[in-house]
């Protein structure tokens, strides 16, 4: 009697077989330096708590071009986390409307890029003014 | 092989199988329901059906107005007690795929919306957007899972009928995946399986519509009825035969010549208005729309293009708006299939084969003459469709009538004498035999060539206009491919998954049912809807042709083509009149 | 149909009879400018080599049949053309993720048990009778879930989707579309009984928005958003159960 003998093939090595799995890769892989980042910003909270000679050896490390470097990349890496993450936001809110009219979902990207402007120029305002 | 026992078998898994489905299981919950199909439900046929169901809504229509649509559209051939019943249950049957979740097109007040449609005097065409076979076979699909009663067996080929003692007992199938065979048990059997579209090179029809159900029933010495009836859409796009729905013209698309002239007013089917009129110009009746265009073509008044001549079908006029509001779909398919935006540029097309009016013979209440054996949907020759089927009522039929052939099984099923199992063992293990036989058959034809010489001839003899001597041709051709049959060498001998076997035992259904149609056309000396001559018959011949024709298989011959008269209850036969003095809405 | 050109097709075949696991063949094919995959693939099959399996039906874009991944992007082989790909060749293999049954064709039962899972029917507040009409449904209504209604079940978000080929238990894309299709609809109180196969471990929580399916999808159904606008949606029916533990959501 025939039997059905599918075939189900290995998984290993996926993300390599697709840009589109590869740029996924990166969006994940880019919470790493985020993460680093954070850490490193709760270090000089620390530091601040501890006194200002510790604060100062601080903001001196940072000017270790390794570090400089680092937040090079790990502000590339949020660009790319924002980017990507404001590219998919519409996929996961409510749909909105406007009237009868659906709000679409490259609008509402765009809104998030206008609102994340403005919030910059804000902050730029307030540590430049300030 | 395998048994399944079971108490009524539904084959096919189209909007009809579904509809019956669920009619079983309605009616009695405690009757085991084998739904065999071979595909997956949702890829059945219905699923491209595009502009939509009729069914009477608006105050101003009537029950009447259907009626007189229905059988003046399909030339008087129609058995007017059963189109009563179709127009008194289609509305019905509409509101209960909306209570099942189908999202039929609205007005702004949240009521149903309706279209017009070709030879209906006034808009009664229920419609989501032009997707309306596709939601309804989804909406029927996922409605079915609710009943337990209801066993699918996707994926499995019926093969053959088992008649003992006169009666249906059920069915021999073929699991694709594994190629083994099952024997199914049954004390009803209802067939759903679907068009002939197959029959023709060029055709509007999916690939499973070769007529499985048709053919089988033939070969058991059912009836095939009307079958000379085989209907051309007029516009389906050249080479490919995809179908640009009448919803088109319906929504108010024009159809021009190389000229840019609306050719249909030449053609008794004036006067020309710029908005649609019910039974006017774009809004006729298939077969005169379809006629049309042949007679314009032999004038040298079409376009050349590369996959052979075209009129334009042009929707610019309409706007980009209210064709992504109603016609997405044909947006969409004349974006890829062409690279052309409708909202922009005129649409190439042409007629291509679309429907079979004709199918297994069937009373009101779907039962064929051999006993235990049902048949619902576009195999089945109900006699609502007459010589010329009008769009929009055959999703209709397959609901209304799959309902009826679901209940009447029920009851047979229930009333059915039991099973003589060591007979339905032997008549079963004799198809299987036939179909193995295929398999191991050495030969020196290929399938696809004769398939394609089946196909060509019937284009060339059967197609929109005929005569006596380009139908023995076909019928010669016709008697050659099936000598020819029996020396297919297949390449593939294996079992699983051999969908190459498969389609050459579709092929035999087939070849069949194309016998059928160019036997009967042949010894129909008149012209009447789909069925026209041009050989001294160009006339409707009421006192000799007001009646159906009747096929049936003869071993080892030409079918044999019977006669039999029509229902005629109400309204008598008389000139089909369309264009501006045609009978519009509310008489 | 007018040749112009050939081109190279390479598939991947496995036979379940007789193979052990699948490898290449690589045919020619003549093409012009209309001719889609399929018809390539039937050119194959009518002239070349009648064992080739594949599926197909409605040849425009409907029936779901016909995906396939045509160099490794899942795609409808009946809407996609071989002029697309010249000069250069042409890899078809079956739908990534999905078990092979033959060659082309792979095994859909796994969605089909899905689908009937998410109780894909409306769940009425009472129930009906025909005779009373239609329900009422504004076209703003019925636009809340209308896009969800148009999967035709081609799995090719489930190619798409590697969440689903690491661990075939996820429900995925066309299955918690159809599910927020039933729930955003006017008609339907069903919510409440398909909540927790949102919630469960292999429902929404198991996406990781890669978010590759929603671009693959051939009729814009966009099942990425049925599946992340459902985790908030989860988020909030956790949320209230966790408020009211005995709160009437069972
Ligand atoms: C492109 C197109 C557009 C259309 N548009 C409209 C429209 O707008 N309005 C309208 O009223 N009508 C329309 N029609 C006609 C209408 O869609 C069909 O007549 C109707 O859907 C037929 O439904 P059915 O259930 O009888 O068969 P189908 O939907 O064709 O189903 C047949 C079933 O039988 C099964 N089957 C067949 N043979 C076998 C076998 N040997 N073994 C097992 N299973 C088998 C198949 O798997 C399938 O499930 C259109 C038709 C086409 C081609
Ligand atoms: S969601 Fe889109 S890709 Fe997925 S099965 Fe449905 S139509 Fe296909
Ligand atoms: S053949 Fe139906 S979707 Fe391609």
């Amino acid at each position: 009697m025939a039997v059905r003998r599918p075939y189900v093939r290995p998984m290993a090595g996926w993300w390599r077989r697709n840009p589109f799995y590869i740029f996924y890769m990166l969006r994940e892989a880019t919470s790493v330096f985020v993460a680093l980042y954070a850490l490193q910003l709760l270090y000089g909270l620390y530091t601040l708590a501890v006194g200002e000679a510790a604060f100062d050896a601080w903001l001196v490390s940072l000017r270790h071009p390794l570090f400089l470097v680092f937040h090079g990349v790990a502000l590339a890496a949020a660009l790319l986390h924002a980017f990507t993450w404001f590219n998919v936001a519409p996929k996961a809110m409510p749909v909105l409307y406007l009237g009868s009219h659906r709000v679409a979902d490259r609008t509402l990207v765009w809104a998030q890029y206008l609102i994340f402007a403005v919030i910059s120029v804000a902050i730029l305002g307030v540590v430049l003014g300030g | 092989m395998q048994i399944v026992q079971t108490d009524v078998v539904i084959v096919g898994g189209g909007g009809a199988g579904l509809r019956a489905a669920i009619a079983v299981a309605e009616a009695d919950p405690d009757l085991n329901v084998s739904l065999i199909s071979k595909v997956v439900p949702m890829r059945s046929h219905t699923v491209a059906a595009e502009g939509g169901s009729a069914g009477v809504v608006q105050t101003e229509d009537s029950l009447d107005s259907h009626f007189y649509d229905t059988v003046a559209g399909g030339d008087w051939l129609c058995e007017q007690p059963v189109v009563d019943y179709f127009v008194a249950n289609c509305t019905r049957e509409m509101v209960q795929l909306e209570h099942w979740g189908c999202p039929w097109s609205r007005k702004d007040d949240g009521d149903i919306n309706v279209r017009n449609f070709g030879g209906m005097s006034t808009a009664r065409t229920w419609f989501a957007a032009d997707k309306s076979g596709f939601h309804i076979l989804h909406t029927l699909f996922q409605t079915s899972l609710k009943y337990a009663s209801v066993h699918r067996f996707d994926e499995f080929f019926c093969l053959d009928l088992i008649v003992v003692d006169g009666r249906c007992q059920g069915i021999v199938a073929i699991e694709v995946a594994t190629g083994e065979f099952f024997r199914f048990e049954a004390r009803a059997v209802i067939f759903a399986t679907g068009g002939a579209g197959r029959v023709y090179p060029c055709n509007t029809n999916a690939g499973i519509s070769t007529g499985d159900g048709m053919g089988i029933a033939f070969r058991h010495g059912v009836a095939l009825r009307d079958m000379e009836f085989v209907q051309y859409h007029p516009t389906a796009l050249p080479g490919s035969g995809l179908l640009m729905t009448e919803g088109c013209r319906g929504e108010g698309g024009y159809l021009v010549n190389k000229d840019g002239y609306r050719y249909l007013q030449d053609y008794g089917l004036g006067p020309v208005d710029p908005s649609p009129r019910p039974k006017a110009m774009e809004l006729g009746p298939r077969d005169k729309v379809s006629q049309a265009f042949w007679h314009e073509d032999r004038q040298g008044r079409t376009l050349e293009t590369p996959l052979g001549t075209a009129v334009h079908l042009d929707l610019r006029h309409l706007g980009r708006a209210k064709l992504l509001e109603r016609l997405p779909m044909i947006c969409e398919m004349a974006e890829t299939f062409l690279g052309i935006d409708p909202a922009e540029a005129p649409i190439p097309v042409r007629p291509a084969v679309h429907y079979t009016m004709g199918g297994i013979w069937t009373d009101g209440d779907t039962a064929t003459n051999l006993p235990g054996l049902f048949a619902a949907g576009e195999c089945s020759s109900v006699g609502i469709h007459g010589a010329n089927r009008l769009g929009s009522n055959s999703l209709a039929e397959i609901v209304v009538f799959g309902k009826v052939a679901g209940e009447q099984a029920a009851r047979a099923a229930r009333a059915a004498p039991a099973i003589d199992a060591r007979a339905t063992t032997h008549e079963a293990e004799a198809s299987m035999q036939s179909a193995l036989a295929l398999l191991g058959q050495d030969g020196d034809q290929r399938l696809a060539d004769l398939r394609d010489t089946m196909q060509t001839a019937m284009e060339n003899g059967v197609g929109i206009y005929r005569s006596a001597e380009g139908m023995q041709t076909a019928c010669q051709t016709l008697e050659k491919v099936r000598n020819d049959y029996s020396r297919v060498r297949l390449d593939d001998k294996s079992r699983a998954f051999n969908t190459e076997w498969l389609t050459v035992i579709e092929l035999g259904f087939t070849l069949d049912v194309a016998r059928a149609m160019a036997y009967s056309a042949l010894q129909r000396t008149e012209s009447r809807g789909a069925h026209q001559r041009l050989d001294g018959y160009e006339k409707r011949d009421d006192e000799h042709f007001l009646k159906h024709s009747l096929a049936y298989a003869v071993a080892d011959a030409p079918p044999r083509i019977d006669y039999e008269g029509v229902v005629i209850t109400k309204l008598p036969p008389a000139e089909r009149v369309y264009g501006g003095m045609a009978r519009q809405e509310g008489h | 149909m007018a040749t112009h050109d050939e081109i190279e097709i390479e598939v991947l075949r496995y036979h379940p009879e007789t193979d052990s696991e699948p490898s290449y063949r690589t045919y020619r094919v003549p093409f012009a400018h209309e001719t889609s995959v399929l018809q390539g693939l039937q050119y194959i099959k009518d002239r070349l080599d009648g064992s080739l399996t594949f599926r197909w039906s409605c040849r425009m874009a409907i029936c779901g049949s016909c995906g396939m991944m045509i160099n490794g992007v899942p795609n409808l082989t009946c809407s996609a053309f071989l002029r697309e790909y010249h000069p250069g060749k042409l890899r078809i293999e079956p739908l990534a993720h999905l078990p092979i049954e033959r060659d082309l064709a792979v095994d859909q039962t796994d969605f089909l048990e899905k689908l009937a899972s998410i109780q894909p029917y409306i769940i009425p507040a009472e129930s009906k009778a025909v005779d009373e009409g239609p329900f009422t449904q504004t076209p703003a209504q019925r636009e809340r879930f209308y896009q969800y209604s148009e999967c035709i079940n081609c799995l090719l978000c489930y190619a798409a989707c590697p969440q689903y080929g690491l661990d075939s238990g996820f429900l995925g894309p066309a299955a918690l579309a159809l599910l927020h299709r039933y729930n955003s609809d006017s008609r339907d109180v069903g919510k409440a009984d398909r909540m927790p196969i949102v919630n469960a471990q292999e429902g929404v929580w198991a996406c990781t928005l890669v978010g590759y399916c929603s671009e693959v999808c051939p009729k814009g159904v966009d099942p990425a958003s049925a599946v992340n606008r459902n985790k908030v949606i989860s988020t909030l029916d956790y949320f209230f159960r966790f408020m009211a533990p005995r709160g009437a959501s069972e």
